[in-house]
């Protein structure tokens, strides 16, 4: 009852209600107490009285004075209430009364007990009259009148009820206000939680009033509030949030409850299926599935409810769905479980993985032909010949990309067609029947291949849409499908990849990019086999050119060491070649034997001559320039027998060894182009060598004989010189090497530079050398020598001995004593006059002197090495005084000079030592003719 | 128990109006005389100790006969009992502490009086010149009523201290008034 009154009522009724009890009670308890009080002090009060009374009375008792007695009571006068008072004797006895006018009717005939009583609205006292304490005289009756005291309570309490009303009113007031600080607040907060509850609104907040309970109410109303606006703005930002990564999740999403019906499908699952969500909802989801799927799904489900095994939920599967235009498609499917206040719903993710499939397929394709690639690229690096290269790839790419129809072609670009260079295997007989065996050629026109050989890929969905020969010849083979794939190096196209197919349109980009990439592959392979047969060359080449240096090398240090060899024995045979030539040419009277021994001298002087200057050109870095003369090789052939007798006769047989020699010379044999002196180094060299290799014994054969052979229409004739032995051989090995310089069998015997020798010779006459030779058959040397195409000069030089026509003032300058007196003699027999001068010192000195004299040197003769003053500074110190004499430097390093163009200057010819006198008188008598001019003038 | 039998047997005396004209007079006299033990104060002196019995004698002839010793039977005053001595000759009297002079003595009382002085002896008589004649108390009979005449001068030479209620019932005297 109570609980329905708004809480205003109810505060000032429980404040009215409190504050009345509280002032009723209070009232009531006034009043008891009043009473209460006002009957034990008027006990009291007769108490006291009667106590007074009675002990005033004691002696009139005692002593039976009723007049005392009776003056004694009479002092009550003082007490108006004091009705009735009387004195009783010991016996009983009525003994004195107050007040005496009072009939008897007022008192009590018979005393009583001690005590006090009320009654009838008076108070009576019955009390003993004792005299000290235990001796009885009689009774005492008091009687007081109590009306005044009821009439005083019923003052009391008229005024304390009217004073309670007083204080409700009072109350009332206060309550009605105090109640406000109470209601106040709590309409306050009644009105925002009823404005909260109503709009929702929790922005709202109530107004605090005061800091009391209220107060703190108001806060946490109000931070509750806070919290419940910040929850519920969380709440709604994350459930937008939450709705818009719902909306454009890439994933599709389906929520549906147990029973299989759709209940929220987003915009992705939307643009997935086809359907809208309105045309979904509330349906089961098995439309989204092809048939084989949907017939199981509600079995799935309900399986899964009741048993709780999980085959999709949580784990994620691909799956087959069904668009709204019954197209099927691949999806990945992930299943989350919702439990929403006991009900239990499925959200569905799905991924469209159409694309990721086609994806997962072309990357498998990719990778298939990555492998292939591999594959090929392997295999091309393996081989090293183009035609290999190109099988390998051919087979493969017909094998395994796989193709119909495969095949290379080189181009050739001046001719503007393509050769077929390898068809594959299983391409083979569409290739006969399309004409394009290997080695065929196709012509470029504007048939596709034109585009091809500048460096593109062609690619041709359907050949037999194309009019050109080309295609309709790939088209009536049945081929349909067509790449051409250019073979570039360095970006020249020669060749090209041919792959087709039977299909239309039979490959995919990502082949057409493969087939690209082979080619470069291929190409780049067959380049590198190019360029490595090429570098193969020039390793070859490079190394011959090493070796060649590296043989210059040694043949230059050796020729350092044999040019000083040289120098000393070209003069020292210089006065046996001066004496013998002078002898023969001076003394008739010479024995015929005599003249042929220094004929054989002079023959030899002139070989060491040869010999030396060959020495020489082991170092020299170009050919050297030979005087080429026609020579008879059967001629040179029997000298080099002859004077190798010692050497393949006599020395073997002193150890019981004999060597057989066969020659077989062919008559007429035509002249050849060439030194003799070399030819005959080199076939000494041959003899030598043929000689060392039966140390058994054997059969040398020396053969010369002419062939004629064709080359390049032209007919030449080649003079053949063999030298063959049936000595121990060489292997395949050594046969290589045994040209090489310093290359020898023969260890510590062996200089190793015989052959080099002979190979040098060979080279320098434009000659072949050509080896047979194996192991204990023995070894033959062919030498094929050109012929003589033009007889330029004979032979045999017919030259007018020449000698000046007047005598000559010479000076003669050498160190070597025994050379200026050869030199000195031979001159003067000439008829010349001849100052000789040792050292270059002293023949300056001399021509200075005759200078000074007013002599004259026609021609000074000096020789280029000698201590302290050399040629060069001898030549440079006459030319300083008299520039027009000639100045002839003879030299046993003549050779060198002339060969590297080093002819000092100031000098104005070089002889070499050993001087030739028919050269010597010849180039006297130049010199004098070029000086005569001149000095006529003098 | 003792005191509840007393009060029956002085009911039935005062209870019995035949005996009253004859004995009215001495029973109340007694009475009176054990009422002055109540309402006098004898010097501590007079007491050998706290516990010595308050004698009331009687000299001459007694007229009380035995109510006198029912009256002051079992009864105390202050812690002293109250005994009753009867003398026949007044040379035996002693050791009282109050004394009764009968009607017999009304000749022979003077000198008695003149040996009791400054004895603090509450003496009383009913007979005529008692009071003047240097007796403390003596009864008198007015309007048929018995009344007290105290002889204040005997009573201060007595040294005894009677209670003014007493005193108001009495008529006061000094000597010679009698």
């Amino acid at each position: 009852m109570l609980r329905n009154i708004p809480i205003r009522r109810k505060v000032m009724l429980m404040m009215m209600s409190v504050s009345g009890t509280v002032l009723l009670l209070t009232c009531l308890a006034f009043i008891a107490y009043e009473y209460h009080e006002f009957r034990s002090h008027s006990v009291r009060n007769i108490s006291t009285l009667g106590k007074l009374i009675a002990n005033n009375s004691t002696a009139a008792l005692a002593f039976d004075n009723a007049d005392d007695a009776r003056e004694v009571l009479a002092a009550l006068k003082a007490e108006p209430n004091i009705t009735h008072a009387a004195l009783y004797g010991v016996d009983g006895k009525l003994f004195a009364r107050y007040p005496e006018a009072a009939g008897l009717q007022g008192y009590p005939a018979n005393i009583a007990e001690d005590g006090y009583q009320f009654a009838d609205g008076a108070l009576t006292q019955w009390l003993t009259v004792m005299q000290d304490n235990n001796h009885r005289l009689g009774k005492l009756y008091l009687r007081a009148d109590q009306r005044g005291l009821y009439t005083e309570l019923r003052n009391y309490s008229l005024i304390a009820i009217m004073m309670t009303g007083v204080a409700l009113v009072i109350a009332y007031f206060l309550a009605r206000f105090l109640q406000s600080q109470i209601s106040r607040p709590l309409t306050a907060l009644l009105n925002t939680t009823t404005a909260v509850g109503q709009h929702h609104d929790y922005s709202l907040r109530a107004e605090k009033i005061g800091n009391d309970e209220f107060g703190q109410l108001t806060e946490g109303l109000n931070s509750m509030l806070m919290r419940i606006q910040h929850q519920a703005r969380e709440v709604t930002e994350s459930n937008e949030v939450v709705r818009a990564i719902i909306e454009t999740a890439s994933e599709g999403i389906i929520t549906i409850d147990e029973h299989g019906l759709v209940e929220a499908f987003n915009a992705t699952a939307s643009r997935i299926f086809g359907y809208t969500l309105e045309e979904v909802r509330g349906k089961n989801v098995k439309l989204l599935m092809p048939p084989q799927y949907a017939t199981n799904h509600d079995e799935y489900i309900s399986s899964y409810l009741r048993t709780g095994e999980k085959k999709v939920i949580g784990i994620g599967r691909e799956v087959t769905g069904k668009r709204k235009d019954g197209s099927t498609f691949p999806m990945d499917l992930a299943i989350v479980e919702v439990q929403l206040h006991g009900r239990r719903k499925f959200s569905g993710f799905v991924r469209d993985v159409t694309q990721r499939k086609e994806w997962e397929a072309g990357l498998q394709a990719q990778m298939n032909r990555l492998a292939l690639l591999n594959r090929i690229t392997r295999a091309t690096a393996e081989r090293q010949d183009l035609q290999s290269i190109f099988q390998v790839v051919v087979r493969s790419l017909e094998q395994d990309l796989p193709l119909d129809f495969a095949c290379i072609c080189l181009y050739d670009s001046i001719a503007q067609e393509l050769t077929v260079t390898s068809v594959g295997v299983n391409s083979g007989s569409l290739a006969m029947e399309l004409a394009m065996t290997e080695q065929a050629h196709i012509a470029i026109d504007k048939n596709g291949l034109s585009r091809c050989v500048l460096g593109y890929l062609v690619y041709e969905q359907d050949v037999s849409l194309i009019s050109f020969p080309f295609p309709q010849r790939l088209a009536a083979g049945g081929l349909r499908s067509l790449v051409a794939a250019p073979l570039l190096a360095e970006s020249k196209v020669f060749g090209v990849l041919i792959a087709a197919r039977r299909a239309v349109n039979g490959f995919t980009a990502g082949e057409s990019e493969f087939l690209r990439q082979l080619s470069e592959h291929v190409a780049l392979a067959a380049h590198n086999a190019q360029i490595y047969r090429a570098l193969q060359q020039a390793y070859e080449d490079l190394r011959q050119s090493q070796q060649t240096i590296l043989q210059q090398e040694r043949l230059s240090a050796l020729g350092q060491i044999a040019s000083g060899v040289a120098h000393d024995i070209n003069n020292a045979i210089s006065p046996v070649a001066l004496y013998t030539e002078s002898l023969l040419q001076y003394e008739p009277n010479l024995s015929d034997r005599a003249r042929k021994y220094l004929e054989t001298i002079q023959r030899a002087i002139e070989d060491v001559a040869q010999t030396v200057t060959r020495m020489r050109e082991f170092y020299r870095t170009r050919e050297p320039r030979l005087d080429l003369v026609q020579i008879d090789l059967n001629v040179i052939a029997q000298q080099v027998i002859d004077l190798t007798r010692v050497r393949w006769r006599d020395v073997p047989q002193e150890s019981g060894v004999v060597i057989e020699l066969q020659t077989s010379f062919e008559a007429s044999l035509p002249k050849v182009m060439g030194a003799e002196h070399e030819i005959r180094d080199a076939l000494t060299n041959l003899i030598f060598n043929a000689v060392d290799a039966m140390p058994k014994g054997g059969t040398l054969s020396v053969t010369t004989r002419v062939i004629n052979r064709q080359e390049q229409n032209v007919q030449d004739a080649f003079v053949l010189l063999e030298v063959s032995d049936t000595g121990v051989g060489m292997d395949e090995k050594t046969r290589k090497r045994c040209l090489e310089p310093f290359f020898t069998t023969k260890g510590e015997r062996g200089t190793g530079l015989g052959l080099a020798m002979v190979y040098g010779m060979v080279k320098r006459h434009s000659a072949e050398l050509h080896i047979e030779s194996s192991p204990g058959r023995g070894t033959l040397f062919r030498l094929s020598f050109p012929t003589a195409v033009l007889s330029i000069q004979d032979g045999v030089r017919h030259v007018q001995a020449a000698r000046p026509a007047r005598p000559l003032s010479l000076l003669v300058i050498d160190d070597d004593p025994i050379i200026i007196e050869s030199l000195t003699e031979v001159l003067r027999r000439d008829g010349h006059q001849v100052i000789a001068a040792n050292g270059g010192a002293a023949g300056i000195e001399m021509f200075n002197n005759a200078q000074r004299d007013g002599g004259h040197f026609d021609v000074v003769i000096t020789d280029l090495g000698m201590p302290y003053v050399d040629g060069r500074a001898v030549a440079a110190a006459i030319k300083g005084v008299a520039p027009a004499t000639p100045v002839l430097l003879l030299t046993g390093w003549g050779q060198r000079l002339l060969a590297e163009n080093d002819i000092p200057p100031h000098v104005d010819r070089v002889l070499n030592k050993p001087p030739k006198l028919e050269e010597l008188r010849r180039v006297l008598a130049a010199l004098a003719n070029s000086v005569s001019t001149p000095a006529s003038h003098d | 128990m003792k005191r509840i039998v007393r009060d029956l047997i002085l009911l039935m005396i005062f209870a019995c109006p035949a005996s009253r004209a004859a004995t009215s007079e001495y029973q109340l006299e007694a009475v009176f005389l054990f009422n002055f033990t109540q309402f006098v104060e004898w010097p501590a002196t007079v007491f050998e100790r706290p516990d010595s019995p308050l004698a009331i004698c009687v000299l001459g002839e007694d007229p009380f006969g035995d109510m006198l010793d029912n009256i002051v039977r079992d009864e105390s005053v202050s812690g002293h009992p109250i005994i009753i001595n009867r003398y026949r000759n007044a040379s035996m009297v002693n050791h009282c502490h109050i004394l009764f002079f009968s009607r017999s003595e009304m000749q022979s009382f003077k000198p008695v009086l003149q040996s009791l002085k400054n004895s603090s002896v509450l003496t009383v008589a009913g007979f005529e010149g008692f009071a003047l004649s240097g007796g403390i108390i003596r009864f008198l009979v007015v309007e048929n009523k018995l009344r007290l005449r105290i002889n204040m001068i005997a009573m201060h030479d007595a040294k005894l201290e009677i209670s003014s209620k007493l005193l108001r019932q009495a008529e006061l005297i000094g000597h010679g008034e009698d």
